[in-house]
Formats: structure tokens, sequence, C-alpha cells
């Protein structure tokens, strides 16, 4: 597959049946730039406009957009808008990616393991810790006895991490029923195991929690992918969805990013917006309103549209296209 | 305050220790120290010291001081301050370049696993040369009389309040003893800590106004809520909870009544976790929304700095020594006991190997687990829980407790026990490192219990640093005045200044209440075995009034008589008196004016809590005593002793406070809530026509509750009747008890009060004005039939409007922002 760019547009709109006096937010809505993903613009909008916003880098490298609106609105709309070039050396054959085994990966990254030695775990002064904190259980991706029977086979002795993972996605893919609506953000990984459904995050979680389980280290990716309308049918607009993934740490290879949701490896069709520990770091949009209303809805429409560069072939300069 | 760790050692307690007094001073003989134990708990309660959730109970204190001779103490204060810098180091990095992971001293796993490393505000370091400004330490001594650190307070330490009382306190109880020993002043340390206060502020350098500086509270139901709001006076900075802030243009503002004022630094005793529901914990209510935000922007400085929670790690005190090498090139001079971090597979070992004998402690900072007290089942199961999450607990070696203390009233025939005890000090980051208070809290547990903590009864006792030159501790204030630049004044947050109008309130009605009942309790005694007589049936119109229950066998109220308190049901007057949880009743208005106090402990003057502890325990003293339920015995004095202290309430407050807009809201609660006691009670007594008889006796109960029986018989030579007490109480201007002047002092206060729109308010008042200067007492005391209908009519339209203005107060002044909550979330949503 080659290199992709996307007009990525995510709307959130919330309208309320009583004023709301003031509104904080916090989103990670803007997709970072990395080696496989160039950014060529993005912006985030806020409907009424923000008395105050700010932006930073948060710890895990993520562009943290802050704003609050202090003028009493009954409806809050905040858009993201990017353009983004994804070319992805992970277009390459799973074949190419070195056949360590779990276990190898395992003893590498543990304490006193080749990990700890500059080159092991990529030269960077903080890689280790990294890669430390990969391998803990966090809040969404706890370590239990569930999540350890349903994971045990797909961990058999002196196989290739990317087997597992390419195991772990075909069971979570093949087992778990993919149902929106059917867990919410308090819903455990034992919860999904149990129903058998569950969304995105939880795949991912779960996928996760399989991995730190057994010593390798594993992080979560949210994003977005790039849907398919039915062959013969035109793509309809706000069709797309947020997206969340898995990536787990391959020595050679650096971060191996896999979709449990989807059973398939990480290619040009995905767009990132940031990653963390799991879903508690990088929810894409939370907030604390103040307000004496009792309802409030929620919209979200998503639209990743391909679109042709002028200088086609992917790297463009930060300002050409528009 | 959290616990503290060291086991009992079996053995004799010895007497108190007085060998160090002075050769001239002989010790105190042992009823002398019972005599200062008991003034010592009287001085306690009288200054309201309490300490825990559920009402607060009281501060235990032995005012037997624990003593520190000036070489011990020299050793442990350089020690105190060196690893408050080692700890300040280790914050820095850990929320920085994060070297001393990477380097592996500090093993990853330790931190990046603690619920007390935030994420949220990494790359946060403070403007101050330091980041950890106030960092407590608990202490014991082993058996050989060296120093150990049990564990580090980071987060929001607390007990130095506690520690200024106790002094305080035992100065007094212990007088003679006190001023015979030259022990060092603990005052400097506080005022280190308002100058380390002001270094931390993002100020421009030069300045010409000292920075703001609030108290951030959880709020009144905090267990040290005493020692909290002790400490914001003591500092001179106001108390304020997360609702009284918020955050504008990436700045933190105080919303007072006269409208937002910036703050620049926030001297936290929320944990960081519950600080800020957009970045931290979402389900906070304590926090400021924006807050993480404003740190970034830089414009404020919260102490200690979000995230040095992460420093009470148990399992940090096997790092320190290699730690404190690397960052300060010293040995670590006060060690802690041994210690075994789970997460490293040979601490692990020997932790699982020896649970018998070492101290447990979860990562989640809960109460620590004593293995020697487990059976093997439990142990087993310990060991299960370690083994499935090691990276939570830490393994530490108990201390034997220091057995420094006695208890004389031991009771015969029991075992005597050591007792364990722990020494909590405080160090504040200054100019040159780190000043540590001269002395501290020493707590010292119930005879056989293992773990020193106030929640599980440990009494505390000052601590003495005895020392040839008591001003050894520097003090900012001594030796550069010039420095400390004066506070501005801030206006009061809108809770603050609803918790006093209603303060008054409650003292207000608790003392009407109290005056009403006094004379009905009068004509008790005369009348209430003789009720068909004048004052017989003038008694059956009180009752009715007060919603009391008549003497047995008595006909039903008279007709027309509508009682006091509404539909509520009829009670005994000593539950009209003492039942604490029946809304109206005096027991309950004192609870409530308590209530209200507390919530603004900060803006009280200390003579207040005196009245207040000695009404509470009259009505405890009078509703502990054996009576029969119907008895009337012992309430007169009970009233007596109640009134003299609202009046004494009532003198601090007009003669020991400021008057500034809070002051001017307390007297308008006072005027607000006494004016609708007295529509209430004339509705309740005169609107119905009764024989002239029987009338005056009413009529002279109701002048006496009203303070005006004396004024009224100077100017009346005659029997009352109700066109003179209407025109004393109603309509006369000069008389300090009736509703004009009441009206005229609301419409003064208020006007004192700013607030963006008051028109409703005033109007209302002006409509008061307006009805009670209308009344013509002739008039009004004419009758149709036996209702006077003209004059319920006004007083029902006086009590509507008093209502209403009570409720325009409300919205004038302390209109309360919605409840914050969090946004829909986005999960699995397309």
């Amino acid at each position: 597959m080659t290199a992709r760019t996307y007009e990525l547009v995510h709307r959130t709109a919330y309208t309320y049946d009583e004023p709301v006096t003031s509104s904080y937010g916090r989103a990670v809505l803007l997709p970072r730039e990395l080696p496989e993903q160039h950014v060529h613009r993005r912006v985030l909008e806020v409907e009424p406009e923000p008395a105050d916003t700010a932006e930073h880098v948060d710890y895990f490298g993520n562009t943290s957009s802050y704003f609050a609106v202090t003028a009493p609105h009954s409806e809050l709309v905040v858009t993201a808008r990017s353009l983004v070039t994804v070319d992805r050396p992970a277009d390459r054959p799973v074949a190419d990616l070195p056949r360590a085994t779990w276990e190898d990966v395992a003893r590498a990254v543990r304490p006193g393991g080749t990990a700890e030695t500059a080159d092991g775990a990529g030269g960077a002064s903080d890689a280790l810790v990294v890669l430390r904190e990969a391998l803990l259980p966090s809040h969404h991706a706890a370590f239990t006895d569930p999540v350890r029977a349903w994971s045990a086979p797909s961990f058999a002795p002196g196989r290739p991490l990317v087997e597992v993972l390419a195991d772990l996605t075909r069971r979570v893919h093949e087992e778990m029923r993919y149902l929106p609506g059917s867990t919410t953000v308090t819903s455990t990984h034992d919860e999904v195991l149990a129903q058998r459904a569950g969304v995105c995050q939880d795949f991912a979680h779960l996928t996760i929690a399989a991995l730190r389980l057994h010593g390798v280290p594993a992080r979560y990716v949210s994003g977005y992918l790039e849907t398919q309308p039915p062959p013969g049918q035109e793509k309809l607009l706000g069709a797309d969805a947020s997206h969340a993934w898995v990536a787990a740490w391959l020595p050679g290879a650096g971060w191996v990013e896999v979709d449990p949701t989807n059973d398939t490896v990480v290619d040009s069709r995905y767009v990132v917006l940031g990653w963390g520990r799991d879903y508690a770091d990088v929810p894409p949009l939370r907030g604390v309103i103040f307000t004496e209303a009792a309802e409030s809805r929620l919209s979200v429409s998503v639209d990743l549209t391909p679109v042709e560069l002028t200088d086609a072939g992917g790297r463009t300069s930060p300002d050409a296209p528009r | 305050m959290t616990d503290v760790l060291s086991t009992v050692r079996a053995g004799g307690e010895p007497e108190p220790d007085w060998s160090w007094l002075p050769e001239d001073t002989p010790p105190p003989t042992p009823a002398a120290l019972a005599d200062a134990r008991r003034q010592a708990t009287g001085l306690l309660t009288d200054r309201g010291v309490t300490y825990g959730t559920l009402d607060g109970g009281p501060w235990r204190l032995d005012p037997v001081p624990m003593v520190v001779d000036e070489a011990s103490w020299s050793g442990l204060e350089a020690a105190v301050a060196q690893r408050s810098a080692v700890l300040d180091a280790v914050l820095a990095d850990l929320y920085g370049p994060r070297t001393l992971l990477a380097d592996r001293l500090i093993p990853p796993e330790l931190v990046l696993a603690d619920p007390g490393f935030l994420r949220a505000v990494d790359g946060l370091a403070g403007p101050g040369p330091r980041r950890l400004v106030l960092h407590a330490v608990d202490l014991a001594r082993d058996p050989s009389g060296a120093w150990l650190a049990l564990s580090d307070r980071a987060q929001a330490p607390s007990g130095a309040a506690y520690a200024m009382v106790d002094r305080r306190v035992v100065a007094q109880s212990m007088a003679r003893v006190y001023r015979r020993t030259p022990i060092r002043r603990i005052g400097p340390f506080f005022h280190a800590l308002r100058r380390a206060l002001d270094a931390a502020a993002p100020m421009a350098p030069g300045s010409s106004e000292s920075p703001q500086t609030v108290l951030l509270t959880p709020g009144p139901h905090s267990e040290t809520a005493f020692d909290q709001a002790y400490l914001a006076t003591m500092l001179g900075v106001p108390l304020v909870e997360g609702s009284d802030l918020v955050v504008r243009d990436g700045r933190v503002w105080l919303e007072g009544m006269a409208g937002p004022e910036p703050v620049d630094v926030i001297l936290r005793r929320v944990d960081a976790q519950w600080c800020d529901p957009l970045d931290l914990r979402a389900d906070s209510r304590l926090g400021v929304p924006g807050l993480v935000r404003a740190l970034r922007a830089g414009t404020v400085a919260v102490v200690n700095p979000l995230g040095s929670g992460v420093l009470e790690h148990p399992g940090l005190a096997a790092y320190l020594p290699r730690v404190a090498r690397t960052v300060l090139g010293e040995d670590l001079a006060l060690p802690s006991p041994g210690t075994w971090w789970c997460g490293e597979p040979a601490s692990r070992a020997h932790a699982l190997a020896h649970l018998d004998r070492l101290v447990l402690t979860s990562s989640d900072r809960t109460h620590p687990v004593l293995g020697w007290t487990l059976d093997t089942a439990a142990r087993e199961e310990l060991a299960h829980r370690i083994a499935a999450e090691p990276l939570r607990w830490t393994a530490q070696e108990p201390v034997p407790g220091a057995t420094t203390t006695a208890d004389p009233t031991g009771r015969p025939g029991r075992q005597p026990e050591g007792r364990s005890s722990v020494l909590r000090t405080f160090a504040v980051a200054d100019d040159d490192g780190y000043q540590v208070l001269a002395g501290g809290l020493a707590l010292v547990a119930p005879p056989g219990a293992e773990v020193v903590s106030s929640s599980r009864g440990a009494v505390a006792r000052d601590v003495w640093v005895i020392s040839a030159d008591v001003e050894a501790t520097a003090d900012p204030w001594a030796t550069s005045p010039e420095e400390l630049l004066p506070r501005r004044t801030v206006s009061l947050p809108p809770r603050t200044a609803e918790n006093l109008f209603w303060l008054t309130r409650y003292a207000e009605r608790a003392g009407d209440t109290v005056r009403l009942l006094r004379a009905v309790v009068d004509r008790w005694y005369d009348y209430a075995r003789r009720p068909g007589t004048p004052g017989g049936r003038a008694l059956a119109v009180l009752l009715d009034a007060v919603g009391a229950h008549h003497p047995g066998g008595w006909p039903q109220a008279s007709p027309g008589g509508s009682p006091l308190t509404g539909d509520r049901e009829r009670r005994l007057l000593r539950a009209l008196l003492l039942d604490r949880d029946e809304p109206g009743t005096v027991a309950w208005s004192v609870r409530h004016l308590a209530d209200s106090a507390a919530a603004v402990r900060d803006q009280m003057s200390n003579d207040f809590w005196l009245p207040l502890a000695s009404m509470e325990r009259a009505l405890e003293v009078e509703a502990a005593a054996e009576r029969a339920p119907g008895s009337t015995t012992g309430l007169l004095p009970v009233l007596d002793r109640l009134l003299e202290a609202l009046l004494a309430v009532a003198g601090v407050a007009g003669e020991g406070m400021l008057r500034d807009p809070g002051w001017y809201l307390m007297d308008a609660g006072r005027r607000l809530e006494r004016s609708m006691y007295l529509v209430e009670s004339l509705d309740a007594t005169v609107t119905t026509v009764r024989p002239d008889d029987v009338e005056s006796y009413v009529l002279e109960s109701l002048l006496i509750a009203h303070e005006s029986s004396i004024t009224y018989r100077r100017q009346h030579s005659r029997r009352p009747d109700l066109a003179g007490v209407l025109d004393l109480l109603v309509g006369d201007a000069r008389n300090p008890r009736s509703l004009v002047f009441q009206l005229d002092r609301l419409r003064d206060d208020l006007a004192h009060v700013p607030a963006a729109s008051t028109d409703a308010r005033d109007r209302l008042i002006q409509d008061l004005l307006d009805l009670a200067g209308e009344l013509d007492p002739r008039p009004a005391a004419a009758a149709v039939g036996d209702r006077r209908e003209h004059l319920a009519e006004i007083l029902e339209s006086l009590r509507w409007r008093l209502a209403g203005l009570a409720d325009e107060v409300a919205a004038a002044h302390f209109a309360h922002r919605p409840a914050g909550r969090a946004m829909g979330d986005q999960w699995g949503l397309r």
C-alpha cells in the first residue's frame, strides 16, 4: 500500500436542555507528527469561542489541547480538522519482521535484561523507562485471571512474538463480537471476556493486558481507520469513527502496531492521534461542565477523506497543499 | 493523621522523667500533674480543638512534654534538612529528566506503578528554587537511641498547627515548668513557612504587592479540619474550598463577593489527585477544573506541587541512601528501618520469607499489615497478594516503640505495658536549604496498641527542645521585617459569607428560643398545677406558641392559638431544649451554630470557641442527667448558662471583629432572624383575643422573652396592654429588640455588602419598613369577635416578606455555581 493523504474532520457536539455556564475541555484530537505520519496542518475549533485555549505536549508526547468556554451556552461543538499523509513502512510483509520469541522479548526488557543497555532499548535516554512503563498493568488493562486464562493458548513456548500478535488479533476477531453500546468506559475486560462482545477500545485493552501479562511491552494507540463503503455504494458522510489499536515492542523492529478489532497489521489506512498506557491516557475529548441541565446529547461524526496531493507520492512540505 | 508504626516493647513503664528540670525546679506533684491534665483538656475544649471526621472528637493531649536535649536535636535537625533536600531532588528529577529511573538508582517500576506519580503534571516544575516546600517526617528511636525515619509526608503534611496549639495549651497548663525551662521556640517555623509560600509565587521580582495565598481545604469534615483552619489563621491566609476558586484566562481566581481576585499561591490540603477534575480524578468535587492548565501557564504555584505524593511511597526508603550519595554526594544522615520493595525479586524473596516479622504496606497507602499479627492462613493470603502484585508492596522492619512515656493512671491489676510513640517534625524550604521546626508533634499510642495514629486513639504530646539558646532558629520576622509585604485584603468567598450569615441566624434562633423557653418555664413553675387560673390559661397559650406538651390531663389548646412552629408535633419542654436532632430545638440550633462556625473557623476570633464549648457542655450535662422525660427540673439553670454564652457570642461578634462585609452579613443574619422570631411569636400569642387577665399574663411573658419588660414598666404604670406592647416591640425605633430597629439595621448592614444586583433585596426591606411603620398599635389591637384579623394580616404579610428577603440575600450574595460534572465520553461511538 502506498502513502495516503487524508482530509480529517472529527466533530463532536454536545447539546444541553439548559444553559451550561462554563465548559472546560481537554482534547487529544490533533494527530502526532511521526516518522511514518506527516501532519500538513491541524486545527481545533471550539464553538462558542473559548475564552482560553492552550496546547502542550503531554507525558507521552501527544499534543494535548485545553479550552475553557466561560460564556453560557446550550451547545458545544468541538471540531478537529487535519490534513495528514501516512506512509507506513509496516506495509512491508510481516514475514520480514524479526522472529524473536515472546520469551526472548520478555527476557530482554525485564530488570537485568539486555534492554538495559542503551542500544537494546533503542538509544534514547528514556527508552528504558518507556519500555518498563509499557509492561505495567494500568487502569483499563488490569492483570486478571480471566485474561491470563484466555490469553495463555496464544503464548505457546518458543513462539515468535509476531506470531503471538497474529494469533491474538485473529482470536479477538473470531471470538469477540464487535457490538457498539455493549460496553461503557467503566466496563472491565473481564466483562468483555464474559460477554464475548465489545468495541475497539475493549479489544485493544484485552490484547494489551495479555501481552503485558506475559512480559511483552504494549501500549494503546488512539486514532482513526479509513473505512470502505460496501461495494457499489458511496461512502456516507460521518461514517468513519475514532479507533483504537495496539502497539507491541519487538527488538529490532520497534513498536509493531496491530489492530485486533479488524485482525490486521496497521497500515497506511490508519491515522494516529496519540498513545498512552490505555484509553484513560488519551481519550479524544473529556471535560467538566457546570450546569443545572439534567440532559445532554452527544453526537460525533468523523470523516477521513482520501485526497490527492498536488505533489503526489507522499511527503509534502507543510504549507504546500491547501 | 496517618499511621506510623512501631512495635510495643513489653516491660514496665517509667514514671515521667523530670530529670531534665533545672535543679531549683521540683517536679510537679501527682496532684499538680492531674490538675494540669484536667486544665489541658479544658483548654482544648474551650478552643474548639478537634480531630476526626464525624462531629470531630476532641484532640487528645497529655501536657507532660516529650523532651529532647539540644545535642540530640541539632544532629537530628541537620539530618531532617538533608532528607528534605534529597526528596526535593528526587521530586525534581521524577517530573523532569527522570535520570534516577533511567540509571536505575530508583527502580523505574516503583515510580511508574505508583498511584502518586501523576503524569498529567509532568514537566511542571515549580518556579522556586525547591519543589518540595513543606516536608514532614515521622521519627522514632531505635533501641540504641538513634533516630530513624519511619515515613515521609510530602503530599500535604498535617499536624504543624496541632503542634502550635499543643505548645500554647501546655505553656498554660504546665506554666510553672514551662517558664523555668529554656525551650526552643516553634513560632519561627510558621514565619518561615509564610516566607516560603511567598517565595513560591510566580511573580515578577520586585513586585510591590505580596502574593495572594490561599489554603485549599477539602472542607470542614476533613479529619484535620482544625489543623487546616488554625494554620490558615496563623499564616493570615484565607481558607478556601475548591468551589471558591475558578480558572479563567489561564489564572486561578478567588470568587469573592466583590468580584474575582487573582490567586498566586495555593497551599493545598487536598490530595493532588483530587485537585483538578479536568486533568486528574474526574469524580473529584474538591478541586478546581483547569488548575493544571494554570500551573502549566505558570500563573500560580501549588504547594506542595501536584505529584509530590509519590515521595510518600514506602519503598523509596530502600533507595534513598544511594540517591543521596548521587544527588548530594553525601551519606544519608537519617536512615529508615530496613525496607524491602517487593518489585525487586531478591527483596520480594526476603519479604516473603520473613512475613511474620515485617510490616507490609501497599502503595495505596492504606493501613499497614503487621505480619506477626496474622495467622497462618492470613499470612498465606497476604503472600499470595504480594506475589500477584509485587510492585504494590513494601516490607519494612518494625521499630521497637520508644517507651519514653508513663501512664500513672494505669489501672491496678493490669500488666503495665510499653507504649509506642512517634515524633512528627516538619521542614520548610528556605534560602539555604530547609528550616526544621524546633520540636514537633509526639503521638503516643494507647497501651498495647501497635499502630500510632490519631485515628486510633493516640495522645499527642508537645516536644520540647531544651537549649541554651532558645532563639537558635532564625526568625524571618525578627531578622527582616521589611521583606514581608503587607497582605492584600481579600473579599469573602460566597460560601464563607453564607456560613457567617447562618452562624448568627442560628445563634439568634437559639437565643430567641432560650428566652421564650425561660419565660414559659417560669410560668410553668407557678401555674402548671393550676390550669384554670388566668396564669394557667396564659401558660397554655405560651406552650402552644413554643410547640410544647401541656401537663398531663389538660384540655386542648385554646382555640385559634397557632403553634409557633407550624404543624410540628408537640414536644416536651425538655426535648425542646435538648433534642439535638429535631429542627427548631435549642440543641439543634446550637449544633448548627457550631457547624457553621467550624466551616469558617479561620474567620472567627479564638474567644468565640469558649462560649460555644460552654453551651455544648451545658446541654450535654443536662441531657445526661437522669430525669423523667416530662420533668422541667434543671431546665432554668441550663437556659441561664446558654443565655450567658450566647451573650458572649454576640459580644465577640460585636467587639472582636473587623467591620468588613463578613461582619455586616453576620449582623444582618441576626437582625433577620430576630425579626422573624418577633413576628412569629406575636402571631402565635396575640392574634386571638383572650380575657384581659389572661392576656396580660401572656403579654408580660412576651415582653420578658423579648427583653423589653423593664423598658415597658418604665414607660407604663399599668399592666401591659396589647397596644402598648405592639408600640414597644414593633414601632419603637429606640428599642433594640423592636422590629423597626432590626429592619433599620438590616438595611444599613446590607448596604455594606457588595453585590451585583440588590434591587429586589432593597425593595423588600423598604416594603417591610413601610409595613412596620404603618402598623398603628390602637387599631391593630382592636378585635372583631375573638380574632384580631387586621393584626394577623399585617403579621402574615411581614412574615412572607422576611422569608422573601432571606431568599433575596441568598440570591444576591451567596449565588451558587451549579455543580461541575464530567462531559459524556466518546467510548465506542460511531
